[in-house]
C-alpha cells in the first residue's frame, strides 16, 4: 500500500521518457528544427500576433503578398536567421512587396494550416523554409494553382511549386582550407546533428579543403541527434576539445553554442548557417560560411509580380551570391587569408573542383573513381566520410 | 592520449552534470516533503529562460543566477498551492505544471534566442594553473560547480542533521503525526517545495549561463526527467544524487569519446540509462524497508481535524 504513489509516479516517468524519446528519434533529419516536445500552443501564439500586422497596408493594395514560415525562431543566429533575412530582403528590394512571416512552424499540421491562413490574407507566393514543409505546401500548391510555392532545398516540383537552395560544398572545402593552416594539433573537430547525406558532403568537403593544405590533418565527426539541443552540442563540443581538437565547426540548426563553447575553451571555430555566428567568438573566430539568399528571392518575386515565373530547380552557390563567407577573426594571419582566397579563386574559374576523383572512404575503397567527380545530384546521397576521418557515416 | 581523454571524460562530466546534480537535489528535498514534482522540466525551462533574460539585460552573469533561483522558487509556489493549499493531485499538477514551463520560458526566452550573453568566468583549480595548457583548459571550472558537492553535503546535512530536515522527513512520512508533534505540515511543504525550486532554479542557471552560454526553446531537453529519475535511483539520499549525476552524465560523455574514437554505441540506448537504472534499483531494494521511498510520497495531506 506504501509503495503505491510510487509505482504511479514511475509508470507516468516511464510513459512520459517514451514519449520524449518517441519524439526525439521520429524527428526527421531537417535542415529546420521540428522541435519534439513542441506544445500545440506554440504556432497558434504566432498568429494572432501576425494577422494585424498583415491587414493593416491593405488599403494601399500591395503588388504582392508574399508568404513565409520558418520552422524555428528567426533570431537563432543560425539557418532559421538566414532564411528570415533573406526573405526580408525581397521587402527591401521591391517596395510594394507585403511579406507576412510565420515563425517555430515544426510541425507539418501546423504549416498547412499557417499556408491556408495566408492564402486566405491574399498572399500570391508562399516560401516555405523548412524541410519538413515541402510536403504540405505541395499539397496545398493542388489545392491553390494561382499561388506560387517555393521551397528552400527540396527536389519536388509541380506547375505552381518549385524550390532555391545555396551550394555549400565550395565554401565548406574554402573553411577547410583555412581550418587545415589554423590547427595546431592537426585535429579537426565536426559536430553533427544526423549523419544524412548533405552534412557528410559538408563534413567531407571541409576535411578535403583541410587535407589539400595539410595532410597530417584528422577530422572527427560526432553527432548529437537533434537539430537543435544545445547541452549535446556543448557536450559534444567540449568532449572533441578534450581530445586535443583545436578546430570546431558545426551542422545543426544554429552555431551559437558549439562556437561559444569553443571560444570558452580556446579553440578556433568555423561557423555554418548564417554568418551571425561570429559574435559568438570574438577571438577564436576562424571564419564562416552562411545562405544569403535574398537575391535569389528577389528575383524570384519579381518573376511573379511581372508574370514570367516559371518552375525551376534553382541551385546556386558561393560566386552566384546565395552562399557567403563571414569575416575572418582577428587571430587569422594574413597568409593564411591570402591562401583561402587563391584556392577560392580557383574554384571560381572551375581549375579546382571539390570533389575529383580519386576520393577514397575511410577505409580506402575508391568512392569518387579517378577523373570522375561527384556530382551535386549524388551529393545528398553520400553514405561515406573521407579517408583520415574519424566518426561513423550512419 | 588515453590519460587526456579520460581527464576529458571527467571534466565533461562534471561540467554536464552539475546542472543535473542541482535539479536531483531539489527534486529530492520536494519527495522527502512528501511531494513529486513532475513539473521540474518547466521549473528548469522557467529559470534558464529568467536567467538568460536577466544576464543579457544586466550583463551581470551573477544576478542571473539569482533571477534564475528566485524564478524557480518562485515556479514551485504555483505547484505548491495547487497541491498543498488546494489538495490538488500531485502528478496532475505537476504535469500541468510541465506545461505550462514550456509554454512560459518560450514566451520569456523569445527575445534572447541567440543572443550572447556573459557567461560566468571560469577558475583554473588552485594550484594546477602551471600544467600544459592542454590539461588547464580541462580543469577550469566555473563556480556553480566547484560548489556542486558541498552544495549536495549541505543538503544531505539539512536533511538528515537539523531541526528543519526533521521535519521536512516527518512530513513527508506522515503527516499526521508531523501535525500530532506540534508542526505545520501546509507551511514545511510550502519551505520544502520553494526550496526545491531555488536548487533547480540553480541547476537551470548553471546549464544557460555557465554551459550553453544561450537560450534555445526547450532545450533542458528531457534533463527534469532525468533528474526525478535519479532521485529514485539515488534512494532519495543527496550523497547517492552526487554519484547518480555524475554517473550518468559521465556515460554520455563516454559514449561522445567513443564516437569520436569510431567505436559505435547507440546514442538512444544511452538515453534510456538513467531510467534503466532506475528500474534496476527498484527491482533490487523495491521491497527493502531501509531504501524506501518516503511513505506519503505522493499523497495529498487532507487535514488533521
Amino acid at each position: 500500500m506504501l509503495r503505491k504513489p510510487l509505482y504511479s509516479l514511475f509508470g507516468v516517468l516511464i510513459v512520459l521518457s517514451l514519449l520524449l524519446a518517441a519524439c526525439g528519434t521520429a524527428e526527421t533529419p531537417t535542415d529546420a528544427p521540428a522541435e519534439p516536445t513542441a506544445p500545440a500552443e506554440e504556432p497558434m501564439e504566432e498568429e494572432p500576433t501576425e494577422a494585424p500586422v498583415a491587414e493593416e497596408p491593405m488599403e494601399e493594395g500591395p503588388c504582392l503578398i508574399i508568404g513565409a514560415l520558418h520552422g524555428g525562431p528567426i533570431n537563432d543566429a543560425g539557418y532559421n536567421q538566414a532564411m528570415h533575412e533573406s526573405v526580408a530582403a525581397i521587402g527591401e528590394n521591391i517596395d510594394c512587396v507585403e511579406i507576412i512571416e510565420a515563425e517555430n512552424v515544426p510541425e507539418e499540421a501546423g504549416a498547412i494550416t499557417t499556408i491556408e491562413n495566408m492564402i486566405s490574407e491574399g498572399a500570391g507566393m508562399i516560401i516555405a523554409t523548412a524541410f519538413n514543409h515541402q510536403y504540405p505546401a505541395l499539397e496545398l500548391a493542388g489545392k491553390y494553382p494561382d499561388v506560387i510555392f517555393e521551397h528552400a532545398g527540396g527536389w519536388e516540383m509541380s506547375g505552381n511549386f518549385a524550390n532555391f537552395f545555396g551550394e555549400p560544398p565550395e565554401a565548406w572545402y574554402l573553411m577547410g582550407v583555412a581550418a587545415g593552416q589554423m590547427t595546431e594539433t592537426d585535429k579537426l573537430g565536426f559536430v553533427a546533428a544526423f549523419p544524412i547525406g548533405w552534412t557528410l558532403t559538408f563534413a567531407n568537403a571541409f576535411h578535403l579543403g583541410a587535407q589539400s593544405v595539410n595532410p597530417d590533418v584528422e577530422t572527427t565527426v560526432s553527432y548529437t541527434f537533434n537539430w537543435a539541443d544545445s547541452a549535446k552540442e556543448a557536450d559534444a563540443t567540449n568532449a572533441l576539445i578534450n581530445q586535443g581538437i583545436d578546430v570546431v565547426t558545426m551542422h545543426v540548426d544554429s552555431p551559437a553554442t558549439v562556437v561559444s563553447t569553443a571560444e570558452s575553451r580556446g579553440a578556433y571555430s568555423v561557423g555554418f548557417q548564417s554568418t551571425h555566428a561570429q559574435e559568438f567568438a570574438p577571438e577564436y573566430w576562424i571564419s564562416g560560411t552562411g545562405y544569403t539568399l535574398g537575391d535569389t528571392l528577389t528575383w524570384l518575386a519579381g518573376n511573379v509580380i511581372d508574370g514570367s515565373w516559371e518552375p525551376i530547380f534553382l541551385r546556386c552557390g558561393l560566386w552566384d551570391g546565395c552562399m557567403d563567407m563571414a569575416p575572418f577573426g582577428p587571430r587569422v594571419p594574413q597568409e593564411v587569408q591570402d591562401e583561402v582566397m587563391t584556392v577560392s579563386s580557383a574554384l571560381e574559374s572551375g581549375e579546382l573542383v571539390v570533389f575529383t576523383g580519386p576520393v577514397y572512404d575511410q577505409e580506402g575503397n575508391v568512392v569518387v573513381a579517378e577523373g570522375e567527380v561527384l556530382g551535386p545530384d549524388l551529393m545528398s546521397a553520400v553514405d561515406w566520410l573521407a579517408q583520415g576521418m574519424i566518426g561513423s557515416p550512419q | 592520449m588515453t590519460g587526456l581523454a579520460i581527464l576529458g571524460v571527467l571534466s565533461s562530466a562534471l561540467f554536464s552534470g552539475a546542472s543535473l546534480l542541482y535539479a536531483t537535489l531539489g527534486e529530492t528535498i520536494n519527495q522527502r516533503a512528501g511531494i513529486v514534482n513532475l513539473g521540474l522540466e518547466g521549473v528548469l525551462l522557467i529559470s534558464g529562460a529568467t536567467g538568460i533574460a536577466v544576464t543579457s539585460l544586466t550583463g551581470n552573469p551573477y544576478l542571473g543566477i539569482l533571477a534564475a533561483v528566485i524564478a524557480g522558487g518562485l515556479t514551485n509556489i504555483i505547484l505548491a498551492f495547487l497541491v498543498v493549499t488546494r489538495r490538488g493531485n500531485q502528478l496532475a499538477s505537476g504535469l500541468a505544471l510541465m506545461f505550462f514551463g514550456f509554454g512560459v520560458s518560450a514566451l520569456i526566452g523569445r527575445a534572447f534566442v541567440g543572443l550572447k550573453i556573459n557567461g560566468l568566468p571560469r577558475i583554473v583549480v588552485p594550484g594546477l594553473s602551471n600544467l600544459p595548457t592542454r590539461y588547464v583548459s580541462l580543469l577550469q571550472f566555473d563556480i556553480l560547480i566547484y560548489l556542486a558537492i558541498p552544495v549536495a553535503v549541505f543538503v544531505w546535512w539539512l536533511l538528515f542533521r537539523t531541526r528543519w530536515g526533521l521535519g521536512v522527513r516527518a512530513v513527508g512520512e506522515n503527516s499526521d503525526t508531523a501535525f500530532a508533534s506540534g508542526r505545520n505540515p501546509h507551511w514545511i511543504k510550502y519551505q520544502a517545495l520553494i526550496a526545491g525550486g531555488m536548487l533547480a532554479g540553480l541547476g537551470a542557471a548553471h546549464l544557460t549561463i555557465a554551459y550553453t552560454l544561450n537560450w534555445s526553446e526547450f532545450m533542458t531537453g528531457g534533463r527534469g526527467f532525468i533528474a526525478i529519475a535519479l532521485v529514485i535511483f539515488s534512494k532519495w539520499n543527496p550523497i547517492r544524487a552526487i554519484a547518480g549525476a555524475l554517473l550518468f552524465s559521465g556515460a554520455v560523455a563516454f559514449q561522445l569519446l567513443l564516437q569520436a574514437s569510431g567505436v559505435n554505441v547507440s546514442p538512444f540506448l544511452l538515453d534510456t540509462l538513467p531510467y534503466l537504472l532506475t528500474i534496476l534499483v527498484l527491482m533490487l531494494w523495491g521491497g527493502s524497508r531501509k531504501y524506501a521511498a518516503p511513505a506519503s510520497l505522493g499523497r495529498v495531506y487532507m487535514g488533521t481535524e
